[in-house]
């Protein structure tokens, strides 16, 4: 176990030290952020002294190991455009982002997997096919649609619930049930799949021929092998959520989070922002994955036995 | 599907006629809306009223026919700059359906064959593979999207590109772990026993039971590219004005979703509609790939 | 002395009368940093004269330069490249600290003799004459410019030279009696100024809280705090304001002014903005060298019609680079720029246009209704013949050798031709140094005369010139001055005043009223 949980780290580590290089050469590679911070008419003499002052006239070899050093001192750099420690930044928007993640994650168990359950199991009559008719709207709709259209519909026609910020509980239900969506959608659909190939099984045959009761046989084996699938979806789309969703759920609900903070980073090339942001989600991601895992290795008994995953 | 492949022309026709009996109204209209949509956006430039891209300044804004101000001319309204908003969203649709169909089919091609490589091979193959997927995982890619994008220019090629790029790692990741449930049954473990190669193997058994997770991924994905679309609209990172495309449209016209909500309804529907039909039809695959599920 | 108590007694009588007024506005940005030497973007002049005061005030509420004393009671010019200033006395900064001498010659000389590059590229471009400020006594200052100036109040009233607390900036970080770069950059996020409005919290691109400054020199601030929130999206910012969220929102385009207009408990108040959203051209482009291209390129473009269809009428096109607000230099009468079609046309075929493909580089958002113009030009140059293609990218691109055409702003950084084109488009400035724009010797005489002289009629012909090189080689058209909105809840009454550089959220007295009772 001990020698799985070294292979584990040293392979996060690994996945870790790839990305920051990556963003960092894609980044250089990509625009100079002189031209976006205070680039607009400003005489070649002053874009030099600029590039001078913001340290990026060194070799891109020099600004790599600059870079890999901003991340020993506890800062990760200043940013660009704030001239603030990274660290900063990043401490005032991961806890918006942690709280709306997680109300996301709740709402889309609490909501997919009962459903998904009733599809599979009245997947030919009427339950299922409004199950799936409804799941389905969330994939159909843009989410900026669907969150505009709600605050129209919620703020400025009925005035029910407030739209900027993240104040108060109120403020959390467009804006968890924007970033949830999709993935309701993709999870119920997931979960129904999983448990028709679980409810086909010879274990769910002989289970019922010993007589245990349908909703029992379903809970208890479908439910477990069907966890399987439903987890590593659920693995996966973490990450998409934590910037291609919530960017948009971000600017509309003016919520002060990590996605709109690394996209508006990436677009005026503001690096030690970008860097260590990026950083951020690929710990939480990778964090997220490797409990996936676990629970992947706990939920089906051939890998537990095969040791590793 | 992979009977269909390799089926002489008769036995085609009959499993298709069998098809259709043994669908629910809902698949049926579905496969009917499916139909339609590809022949609306292949007919596109022959049916379509106006050059999608011609303006009329001074007539922006119209709504859609039946509504106060609107003109006849214009039957659905016309948009911001006074374009034809039935034109525009033809020829959308037609742009929209390439570039998912294209998107997910590469990202199938590129992803799905990893994965199932990765999923037999296993040692450092899989290692390699799968680190490759865990990278992308754990970077957002709107920021790779950015990237690319401002990398490479904002062309169609490009945007085709970075949309393949959207779901590689799912196929990979997802056809990896049944892949690898696969190899460990008896009955594959029994034709490798039998002298069987890895070739017939992965054809023959690995295929067949394959179907399932790759139609619903690919139908998942197909949706999902259409609202990555527009979410990069969104960002002002999609197609270049002043072409359309469904998310193009919709992401440009969300600020007069208060005033003129037309500009966004009719793309947006559409979206749904084209949604809508992919889904039912991937159900309906899946539920007929997976043998075990067939009525008998 | 006696005035400052006088305030103060005011201060303790209104608000045991509980005229304890907030303020919510949603913002379509706000600044990343808040430093009004460092910048000059349209986000950030929004913030900086609550909080701020220059030496020289003038009346905000005419485009007229009527100058007032600021924190300095009285100047004059002692000979003609020196002016002495007597200061206000009494004023305190928002930390406490007495505006002294010292104070004005820090926050003078940190951009007139400018050390921390980004006040240098700043102080380049505008303050280029300024030699330096000196102490004279504990309540008088020199200044000291290289040539005559005839600009003098209009620079020193200027956002880049608004007063700043020395020991307090110094003491920021490191050694404290020494300015260094970092206690700049740490000034820009806790700003301290003599203005009636302090900053009491700051989240860069977030927030801005502004809370009433008790001790301020002049007329007490109306409201008691001020909550500035980001919302870059505009159905959200409407609809914070119809729910109440919010009292005021920013970035109302010509299209949602129905909407604000058809709801009873909102109003909004615009103007055509001291700014021109511009085209620029690239003259050294190797497929645009032929200035008949570039002319052409302008002549199809019908800025009226731009006008009528994009801004409700409600924008200012005009015929010269020139705007209302250059008060004795506005030169309308001057024809450069023009709806030409059929000329355009005859132009490029002439100059042998063979259908090349022209990009019009624009920015997605950063100017109201600029995708919107892009499009609208290709149009326009495509039934002139003119091939084109758009290419949406928040990047800049004035710099780049491959840029042919992109949209651009020329704001009026202060209300002087120099203040816009001038800052622009000087001999060696940021277009030439850009490389996309020349001058030559006969340019460069116009425009010094233009720049120095101190008589308006020599300043006007030399204007007449700089804009008659303009149009014979051309490297930016003007398209309109913008109207931009602002929208507001019944109740809330303020207007964008005419006397200041655009976007200026001006809530000092006389300046708005809330009625609190809403």
């Amino acid at each position: 176990m001990a020698r799985y949980a070294a292979t584990t780290l040293l392979r996060m580590f690994m996945t870790f030290f790839v990305i920051i290089t990556m963003v960092f050469f894609a980044t250089r590679l990509s625009g100079n952020p002189i031209d976006f911070v205070i680039g607009q008419g400003i005489t070649q003499e002053d874009r030099v002294l600029l590039t001078k002052y913001y340290g990026l006239d060194g070799s891109l070899w020099t600004q790599y190991l600059s870079f890999l050093r901003a991340f020993t001192d506890g800062q990760f750099g200043l940013s660009f455009l704030e001239r603030r420690p990274v660290i900063d930044i990043v401490a005032e928007r991961i806890w918006p982002s942690t709280q709306l993640l997680l109300t996301s994650i709740a709402l889309t168990i609490l909501v997919s997997i009962p459903a998904g359950i009733l599809a599979a199991i009245y997947r030919r009559g009427w339950i299922g096919s409004t199950v799936m008719t409804v799941a389905f709207l969330g994939y159909a709709v843009p989410n900026f649609v669907l969150a505009t259209f709600m605050v129209l519909v919620f703020s400025y026609v009925l005035n029910w619930l407030p739209v900027v910020g993240n104040g108060t509980a109120l403020h959390f239900i467009m804006p968890t049930i924007t970033l949830s969506a999709a993935l309701i959608a993709a999870l119920t659909r997931f979960t129904r799949n999983a448990m028709l190939d679980v409810l086909g099984q010879d274990y769910m045959r002989t289970a019922r021929a010993k007589g245990l009761p349908e909703r029992l046989v379903i809970l208890k084996h479908g439910l477990r092998n069907a966890s399987i699938t439903v987890l590593s979806v659920l693995g996966l789309q973490v990450a998409a959520l934590a910037a291609a969703g919530s960017v948009v759920v971000e600017s509309i609900f003016a919520w002060p989070g990590i996605g709109d903070m690394l996209v508006r980073a990436a677009l005026t090339r503001d690096y030690p922002v970008l860097q260590f942001g990026v950083l951020t989600v690929a710990i939480a991601v990778i964090a997220i994955n490797t409990l996936v895992d676990l629970a992947y290795a706990w939920a089906d008994p051939r890998l537990r036995q095969a040791g590793r995953v | 599907m992979t009977v269909a492949v390799s089926a002489s022309r008769p036995v085609l026709i009959a499993a298709l006629r069998d098809l259709w009996a043994d669908a629910t109204p809902m698949q049926r209209f579905a496969v009917g809306l499916g139909v339609s949509l590809a022949l609306l956006a292949m007919a596109t430039p022959l049916i379509a009223p106006f050059d999608p891209n011609a303006q009329s300044l001074l007539s922006r804004l119209r709504p859609p026919i039946g509504f106060d101000r609107a003109k006849p001319d214009y039957l659905l309204g016309t948009d911001e700059l006074g374009r034809d908003m039935l034109s525009r969203c033809l020829y959308g649709l037609r742009l929209t359906l390439t570039l998912a169909a294209l998107g997910s089919v590469i990202g199938l091609l590129f992803g799905g064959s990893l994965g199932v490589v990765a999923g037999v091979v296993g040692g450092r193959t899989d290692t390699v593979i799968m680190a490759a997927v865990d990278t992308q995982i754990a970077v957002p890619f709107t920021l790779i999207a950015i990237f690319l994008l401002t990398l490479l220019g904002h062309s169609i090629t490009v945007m085709v590109f970075v949309l393949a790029l959207y779901g590689w790692e799912n196929y990979a990741r997802i056809l990896r772990g049944e892949t690898r449930k696969l190899m460990r049954m008896p009955f594959i473990e029994a034709a490798r026993a039998a002298g069987a190669t890895p070739a017939r193997i992965a054809r023959r058994h690995l295929l067949p039971n394959l179907m399932s997770p790759i139609v619903v991924q690919f139908t998942l994905s197909f949706s999902n590219i259409i609202l990555l679309e527009s979410t990069l609209s969104f960002l002002g990172l999609g197609v270049q004005p002043p072409t359309a495309t469904l998310g193009a449209m919709v992401g440009a016209g969300r600020d007069y979703m208060p005033t003129q909500p037309w500009i966004v309804i009719a793309p947006a529907v559409l979206i749904l509609i084209v949604t809508f039909a992919v889904q039912t039809l991937g159900d309906w695959m899946r539920d007929r790939a997976d043998v075990r599920l067939r009525p008998r | 002395m006696k005035y400052l108590l006088t305030a103060t007694a005011l201060t303790a009588l209104m608000v045991t009368q509980g005229f304890a007024t907030e303020l919510k506005v949603a913002a379509a940005n706000v600044s990343s940093y808040l430093d009004p030497g460092r910048d000059h973007s349209n986000v950030g002049s929004q913030f900086y004269f609550n909080t701020f005061d220059p030496l020289i005030h003038k009346d905000y509420s005419t485009a007229e330069a009527k100058w007032v004393p600021g924190l300095a009671s009285e100047w004059k010019l002692i000979d003609d490249k020196t002016m002495e200033l007597k200061l206000r006395q009494g004023v305190t900064f928002q930390n406490g600290e007495a505006m002294t001498a010292d104070d004005v010659v820090f926050s003078l000389n940190r951009m007139y003799q400018a050390t921390f590059a980004p006040y240098q590229v700043r102080s380049r471009d505008r303050l280029e004459n300024f030699a330096g400020a000196e102490k004279v006594d504990d309540h008088t200052v020199r200044i000291i410019v290289k040539r005559p100036e005839p600009l003098w109040e209009t620079l020193l009233n200027l956002q880049q030279v608004f007063i700043i607390p020395e020991d307090y900036t110094k003491g920021l970080t490191g050694d404290p009696m020494v300015a260094e770069d970092s206690d700049y950059e740490a000034f820009s996020l806790a700003p301290v100024g003599t203005g009636p409005y302090a900053v009491s919290e700051f989240v860069p691109g977030q927030k801005l809280v502004w809370t009433r400054f008790d001790g301020f020199w002049g007329d007490k601030a109306p409201l008691e705090k001020v909550t500035v929130t980001r919302v870059p999206e505009i159905a959200s910012r409407l609809t914070a304001l119809k729910t109440g969220e919010v009292d005021m929102i920013t970035n109302v385009a010509p299209d949602q002014l129905a909407l604000v207009d058809s709801e009873p408990n909102m109003h909004a108040e615009g103007r055509a903005t001291a700014l021109f959203h511009v085209m620029i051209m690239n003259v050294n482009h190797p497929k645009l060298k032929d200035p008949r291209i570039r002319q052409a390129m302008s002549l199809a473009i019908d800025r009226d019609t731009l006008n009528e269809a994009l801004w409700l009428g409600k924008a200012i096109v005009p015929s010269t680079h020139t705007m209302a607000e250059f008060g004795a230099l506005y030169m309308p009468d001057l024809k450069t720029f023009e709806y030409d079609p059929e000329r355009a046309k005859a132009l490029l075929a002439e100059a042998g246009y063979d259908g090349f493909e022209i990009t019009f580089d624009t920015d997605p958002v950063y100017y109201t209704n600029g995708l919107l113009a892009a499009q609208a030009i290709q149009e326009m140059w495509a039934t002139v013949g003119i091939k084109s293609r758009i290419d949406v990218d928040e990047k800049w691109t004035g710099n780049d050798p491959e840029m042919m055409a992109r949209n651009w702003s020329n704001p009026m950084y202060f209300a002087d031709p120099f203040g816009s084109f001038g800052v622009m488009w000087a001999p060696g400035g940021p277009s030439e140094s850009e490389g996309r724009f020349n001058t030559d010797a006969a340019y460069a005489a116009s425009w010094d005369k233009f720049r120095y002289s101190s008589d308006i009629d020599t300043r006007r012909a030399a204007y007449a010139e700089l804009m008659e090189r303009i149009k014979q080689d051309p490297p930016v058209l003007p398209l309109y001055q913008p109207y931009e909105s602002w929208a507001m809840r019944t109740g809330v009454t303020w207007v964008p005043q005419a006397g200041h550089i655009p976007y200026v959220l001006d809530f000092r007295s006389g300046a708005i009223t809330v009625d609190a009772s809403n």
